[in-house]
């Protein structure tokens, strides 16, 4: 079983490492949003000069700028972006036969949902890291923003932020690779990822705060997964004043939509890779009853 | 009909039966509910033994990559009964999947990885690693010729290398029996016999069983010990080459003669070993038993009747012949390559008929 799923991780890896521009394309637009969206539009500068700092900071949930404030919730969009992917490599296995190659062997289905699962919640977790890694050197930078971060923060601060970070990616994933096991053809894949990006980005609390919106719209954020996991992310580093629940609340209801993610990934994963209905091979026949 | 139960026929020794089929049956759920299901394969039985390479001639559509897929647990039956060396596929796939390897029409294998990656990622899906494996890997590469581009990615690969590559995948766990869906698919003639040794190289030295799937009538008669003719979902023949062609007649002795000869169809209907005589314009067609030892007797007995022979062709039987005497329509080879055997395929007379 691990020799299994050690094999089909290689092979996800080998055919990762190889094609570089997925590699860099997954990482350019959040660090775009850093360089660019992030350093053009600083909030800060449209508060009047003789307003205290306190009173920003307190309408960005106490981030010290608007800068710390966004690229916290980059860290989460750039999870999920990378997450986006997760599907494509599963569509381009049933499209190449792949996929019936390596259901011919006794390899179990299991390991084959649990190894796609962990590679591609591994590759989504990698940008979360770099963005952060990039935002705390801009700080560094003379002239740019970054993202700064309380003295008061200790372990159990980054284990929480840890913690959101990686069930966020196992939910995103998950969701996505569901997709993928569900789609017969990348098109249809990349339809429905293109419908989701931006409302499941813009409906978060990723790049606003919460308060200035619209009351409909802000009980649609409260839900939303990616709200939740920056919730717990803020509230490690600039500290929990100002939310209406406790870190536990956010953490329980990351978890579910996590949960119902995998859920809805292993049912569809089980129906793309059972074996008693679906044709092998490509001829004209198995084609035409498969599409 | 179907069955082949005497077990004198096999030509390779009565081998234990290793792949059993009984009733076999498959209809694909209709696309519309309460329209009729489509019926790939049509209540078939069969079976294969040990040591013999066993082939499923049929045009696309016919049912042969259906039986495959049920006999390899990718597809579960409607009704019927298949066992591989013993094992029920139905009710214990996973037993059944280490027993046999798989060799798709289509290259499987990752483009941006090595042959030898591919093979060891393939052994692992199996539980393989080790050194012990990885020489095996080794040897397989070299056996299939591949040893020189072991490690170089697969989408550096010619189509014929990508056909070795792809056995290799399929002998990379040391099945005993092996299927071959269209195991030359796309391949050129030339390319296509040189797969053909290779298949034949492992049957002497690793004694695999092979079954396989083909539309290409020449690949079936070179290759297989015994065929079995499949058509709309039913086997409507199944042989040896040999038997299959014996069956629609022997050979056929093509006489042309100048034109406005005397009719010589009497004269040659009375020779030894002659079926029937058709006459085409200046052409007659002659079946016999034995072609070449007819030609003589009938330019002998065309000359004392003073009739002119220009030319004689003696024909050997094709497998098109035999599609065309079980189906009653012409062997619809549907290739994506200009199918070779619409050139080789003598059923045209080739000599002017002066009409």
């Amino acid at each position: 079983m691990y020799r299994e799923a050690f094999s089909l991780i290689r092979r996800e890896y080998l055919r990762w490492i190889r094609a570089p521009a997925w590699v860099i394309s997954g990482l350019l637009s959040p660090i775009l949003y850093l360089l660019l969206f992030g350093q053009a539009f600083d909030l800060g500068k449209l508060v009047p000069p003789g307003v205290g700092p306190g009173v920003l900071s307190q309408a960005l949930s106490g981030a010290p700028n608007y800068f710390s404030y966004f690229a916290v919730g980059m860290v989460a969009f750039a999870s999920v972006t990378a997450a986006m992917f997760s599907g494509t490599g599963i569509i381009f296995d049933k499209q190449l036969g792949i996929l019936q190659r390596i259901l011919s062997t006794p390899v179990s289905r299991r390991s084959v949902f649990l190894a796609s699962l962990t590679f591609r919640g591994i590759l989504t977790l990698l940008p979360a890291f770099v963005v952060v890694g990039l935002a705390l050197l801009l700080a560094h930078v003379p002239n740019l923003a970054g993202l700064t971060v309380g003295s008061g923060v200790n372990v159990l601060d980054a284990a929480q932020f840890l913690a959101a970070a990686l069930v966020l990616s196992v939910a995103f994933t998950a969701l996505f690779l569901s997709f993928g096991f569900a789609a017969q053809r990348i098109e249809s894949y990349f339809g429905v990822i293109t419908i989701l990006q931006l409302p499941i980005l813009l409906t978060s609390n990723a790049m606003y705060p919460v308060n200035i919106m619209p009351a409909w719209l802000q009980y649609v954020v409260a839900v939303n997964p990616i709200s939740l996991a920056v919730n717990l992310m803020r509230m490690s580093l600039f500290g929990s004043a100002g939310y209406p629940y406790p870190a536990a609340v956010y953490l329980a209801g990351l978890l579910a939509w996590a949960a119902l993610f995998v859920c809805l990934a292993m049912v569809l994963a089980s129906k793309a890779l059972r074996t008693d209905l679906v044709p092998a091979g490509d001829s004209a026949l198995s084609r035409a009853i498969a599409e | 009909m179907t069955e082949n139960p005497a077990p004198g026929k096999v030509p390779h020794g009565p081998g234990e039966v290793v792949i059993d089929v009984r009733g076999l049956r498959m209809v694909y759920p209709p696309a519309k509910p309460g329209t009729p299901g489509t019926v790939a394969v049509d209540g078939i039985d069969f079976h294969v033994r040990r040591g013999e390479i066993f082939g499923f001639l049929g045009p696309n559509g016919a049912g042969k990559t259906t039986t495959i897929s049920i006999l390899t647990t990718l597809l579960r039956p409607t009704a019927g009964d298949a066992h591989v060396e013993g094992v029920d596929v139905v009710a214990h796939p996973h037993d059944v999947r280490r027993r046999l390897g798989l060799v798709f029409q289509k290259s499987t294998a990752d483009e941006e990885l090595t042959g030898r990656e591919n093979l060891a990622i393939q052994a692992g899906l199996y539980g393989l690693a080790g050194e012990a494996v990885d020489r095996r890997i080794s040897e397989l590469l070299a056996r299939m010729d591949l040893a020189a581009f072991a490690d170089r990615f697969v989408k550096t690969y010619s189509g014929g290398m990508r056909r070795r590559l792809e056995l290799a995948v399929g002998m990379v766990h040391e099945p005993k029996i092996l299927f071959l869906d269209e195991p030359t698919l796309g391949l050129d003639p030339q390319g296509r016999a040189g797969f053909w040794k290779y298949i034949q190289s492992l049957r002497e030295s690793s004694g695999i069983t092979a079954l396989m799937t083909t539309h290409y009538l020449e690949e079936a008669d070179q290759l297989c010990d015994r065929i079995a003719v499949i058509d709309h979902g039913k086997i409507i023949a199944l042989g040896t080459p040999k038997e299959l062609k014996d069956s629609v007649g022997g050979d056929t002795l093509e006489i042309s003669v100048a034109a406005g000869a005397r009719e010589l169809t009497p004269l040659l209907t009375a020779l030894p070993g002659v079926g029937a005589v058709t006459r085409i314009g200046d052409t007659y067609r002659v079946k016999c038993s034995n072609g070449e030892s007819l030609v003589p007797r009938a330019v002998l007995a065309a000359e004392q009747a003073g009739v002119l022979i220009t030319g004689a062709i003696v024909r050997k039987p094709t497998l098109d012949e035999v599609f065309l005497e079980l189906t009653g329509h012409a062997y619809r080879g549907e290739g994506e390559l200009p199918s070779s055997e619409a050139a080789d395929a003598p059923l045209v007379p080739p000599v002017g008929q002066g009409a």
